[in-house]
C-alpha cells in the first residue's frame, strides 16, 4: 500500500473510532459534564494564581501579565490535547500488559502503536483546547497584538511539534510498562513532565539551575513543549529555536517508535 | 433466631462482643495486614514518592521569578524564604490529610454491597477504615522519611532553624487535626454515596477546589479579603494551611489558640457528620442478591 494510501486509510480508522467514543461518552452525559466542570474548576484555580501573582509582581522571569496568561491558555490547550488524545490510552497499556489482553491488540493488521495510543478519544478534555485558546486570545487582545502571518503559521508548526514531543515522551514512558507492570508511578512521571513544561524556562537561572534548565532544553527537551509556541508568537521569534524543535520532534518521534517496537518484542503474553 | 435476610438490613450490631484485649487484638490484625499490603510495591511507592519532589524545584525556582519580579522582600508577610519553607511544610501537611481512595472506597462498598459486612460481623465500618488509614500513614511516613529528610536537608536555608518545644507541640497538634478533619470530611464525602451511587465525580470537583482552597498552592493570606477571611474560617485550611504556618511560628497567642480551638470544633463535626450520614444511609440501604 503506498504512503498516501496507507495515510488515508488511518485517517478513516481514526475517524472511526472518534465516533465510537464519542458515542459512548454522550451515553453517560452527566459524567461527561462533570469532567468538564472539573477542567473549567482546574483552569479557574490555573487563572486566579496567575491574577494573585500578578497584582503583586510585575512579571515573573522576564514574562509581563498578558504575555503570561497567554503562556497560560497556551499549556492548557497544549496539555488538553494530550490528554484527550493519549494520556487515557496510555494509561491502560500496563494492565493490558498485566493482564495479556495485549494479545488480542497485537493480532488486529493494523499498526499497534497506532492502535494501543490512538484506541479511544477522551473528549471530556476536547473543552480545555478551547478554553486554552479561549485564554490565548485574550491575552492576545489585552497586548494589543496585530495579525502576523509568519508568527502564526510557526506558531501552529511548534505547537503541533510540542504534542508530537510530549507524545513521544509519553510513548518512552508507557513502553517501560512491559517490564515494569505497576507503572502508576510512571504515569507520575508524565505529571511531573508536565509541571516541568507549566513554567517558562527563564525561570530556570542562576548557579544550579541554569544547567538543569540546559540539560531539560537539549537533552530531554521537554522544557521547549510550551515554551518555543508561546514564545514564537508573544515575545521574540528565534528561528534557530524553531528548528531545533523540528529537529527534536523528528528524533524523539523516530526514538520512541524503536523504543516502543523493542518494548513489544519483549512482550510475554500473559494468558492462555 | 433472625432471619439472614432480616440481619443483613438491621443496622450494625454495638460493640458489645469481645472484651477489650479482644476488640485491641481485632484492630491489631487489621492494622498488620494493612501494614504488609502497603509493604508490597514497595519500590514502586519509593520511586513515586521521590518523583513527587521533582515539581519542588519548578516551584521554588517559580516563586524565586516572582520575588524578583515584585522587587519586594516579603509579600502578605512572607518573605522569599518563608514562602518556600511554607510551600515544603504544606507536603506535610498534605502528608496527614490527604486520604487517597476513602471517600471512592465507601461509595463502592455501597454501591456493589460489600457494605453488608460490617453489618453482619462485629465491627463497625468506620473504626476498620480508621485503623487501616492510621496503618498506611505510617508505612508512608517511614517510608518517605528518607527523601523528605534530603528534600528538608537540600533546603534547610529555608528555614530559620528548628522551632522550639512548644511550638513542635503545637505543630503535632496541628497535623492531628489534620488527619482528622481530612479522614472524617472525606469519609462523610464517601457517604453521600448512599443517596447518590457515583460519588468520583463529586469527588474529583472536591479534591480540585481542596487543592486551592487549603493553602496547599499558596498561602491564603496572598488572597485579597473578603476571600483571604473567609477561607480562614473554613475546615479544608486544617489540610495544609494551618499546620504549616504553625510551625513557621506565624500563628501565636490569641490566633493560634482559636485557630486549634476551630480545627477541635471542625473535627467533632465532621465526626459527628460522618456517624450521621453512616447511621442515616444505612436506613435506607437495602441490599439485594447473595
Amino acid at each position: 500500500m503506498n504512503p498516501l494510501a496507507r495515510s488515508a486509510r488511518y485517517l478513516r480508522i481514526l475517524r472511526a473510532l472518534a465516533a465510537h467514543t464519542l458515542s459512548r461518552e454522550l451515553a453517560f452525559r452527566g459524567n461527561f459534564l462533570v469532567k468538564v466542570s472539573v477542567e473549567v474548576l482546574w483552569l479557574a484555580i490555573m487563572l486566579a494564581f496567575y491574577k494573585v501573582v500578578f497584582a503583586r509582581s510585575s512579571n515573573v522571569a522576564g514574562w509581563n501579565e498578558p504575555q503570561y496568561l497567554f503562556f497560560v491558555g497556551c499549556f492548557f490547550a497544549l496539555n488538553g490535547l494530550i490528554e484527550m488524545l493519549f494520556l487515557d490510552n496510555c494509561n491502560e497499556f500496563s494492565e493490558l500488559v498485566r493482564t495479556g489482553d495485549l494479545d488480542a491488540l497485537l493480532l488486529k493488521p493494523i499498526d499497534e502503536q497506532f492502535l494501543i495510543t490512538c484506541r479511544r478519544i477522551d473528549w471530556g478534555c476536547a473543552p480545555n483546547v478551547f478554553m486554552g485558546s479561549g485564554v490565548m486570545a485574550m491575552a492576545l487582545y489585552q497586548m494589543s497584538w496585530r495579525f502576523d502571518p509568519v508568527k502564526s503559521a510557526a506558531f501552529l508548526a511548534t505547537f503541533a511539534c510540542g504534542v508530537a514531543i510530549a507524545y513521544a515522551f509519553m510513548v518512552l514512558l508507557t513502553s517501560l510498562s512491559v517490564w515494569m507492570v505497576r507503572n502508576q508511578s510512571l504515569m507520575e512521571m508524565w505529571w511531573l513532565f508536565s509541571s516541568l513544561a507549566r513554567y517558562p524556562k527563564e525561570i530556570f537561572s542562576g548557579r544550579w539551575a541554569e544547567p538543569l534548565g540546559m540539560f531539560f532544553t537539549y537533552f530531554i527537551p521537554i522544557l521547549i513543549v510550551v515554551n518555543v509556541p508561546a514564545n514564537v508568537m508573544v515575545r521574540a521569534f528565534d528561528p534557530a529555536m524553531v528548528l531545533m524543535m523540528l529537529v527534536a520532534t523528528a528524533a524523539l518521534l523516530w526514538i520512541s517508535r524503536r523504543f516502543f517496537l523493542f518494548a513489544l518484542e519483549s512482550y510475554r503474553s500473559a494468558s492462555s | 433466631m433472625t432471619p439472614p435476610e432480616a440481619a443483613i438490613l438491621m443496622p450494625p450490631p454495638p460493640r458489645a462482643i469481645g472484651s477489650l484485649p479482644l476488640a485491641v487484638k481485632k484492630y491489631l490484625a487489621i492494622f498488620r495486614a494493612s501494614l504488609l499490603e502497603r509493604m508490597t510495591y514497595r519500590a514502586d511507592f519509593l520511586l513515586g514518592t521521590i518523583l513527587r519532589f521533582l515539581p519542588m524545584v519548578t516551584t521554588i525556582l517559580l516563586w524565586r521569578a516572582i520575588y524578583a519580579g515584585s522587587g519586594q522582600q516579603s509579600l502578605a508577610g512572607f518573605r522569599y524564604r518563608e514562602m518556600i519553607a511554607y510551600l515544603l511544610l504544606t507536603n506535610i501537611s498534605r502528608m496527614f490529610s490527604s486520604m487517597p481512595g476513602l471517600a471512592g472506597g465507601v461509595a463502592r462498598e455501597v454501591r456493589e454491597g460489600t457494605i453488608k459486612r460490617y453489618m453482619i460481623q462485629p465491627m463497625d465500618m468506620i473504626g476498620y477504615l480508621l485503623v487501616y488509614r492510621i496503618a498506611h500513614k505510617i508505612t508512608y511516613i517511614i517510608m518517605s522519611f528518607i527523601p523528605y529528610a534530603l528534600l528538608f536537608g537540600v533546603c534547610h536555608s529555608f528555614f530559620d532553624g528548628f522551632p522550639d518545644l512548644a511550638t513542635l507541640g503545637e505543630y503535632a497538634l496541628a497535623l492531628a487535626i489534620a488527619f482528622v478533619v481530612g479522614f472524617f470530611f472525606e469519609a462523610s464525602v464517601g457517604m453521600v454515596g448512599f443517596w447518590f451511587l457515583e460519588v468520583t465525580s463529586l469527588l474529583y470537583i472536591v479534591m480540585t477546589l481542596n487543592f486551592f482552597v487549603s493553602g496547599h498552592m499558596l498561602p491564603l493570606d496572598l488572597l485579597p479579603e473578603p476571600w483571604s477571611g473567609l477561607l480562614k474560617l473554613l475546615p479544608f485550611q486544617y489540610m495544609a494551611y494551618f499546620p504549616a504556618v504553625v510551625f513557621l511560628g506565624k500563628a501565636k497567642g490569641a490566633e493560634l489558640a482559636w485557630g486549634l480551638a476551630g480545627g477541635v470544633l471542625w473535627s467533632a463535626f465532621f465526626i459527628v457528620l460522618s456517624r450521621v450520614l453512616y447511621r442515616r444511609g444505612l436506613r435506607r440501604y437495602s441490599a439485594f442478591g447473595g
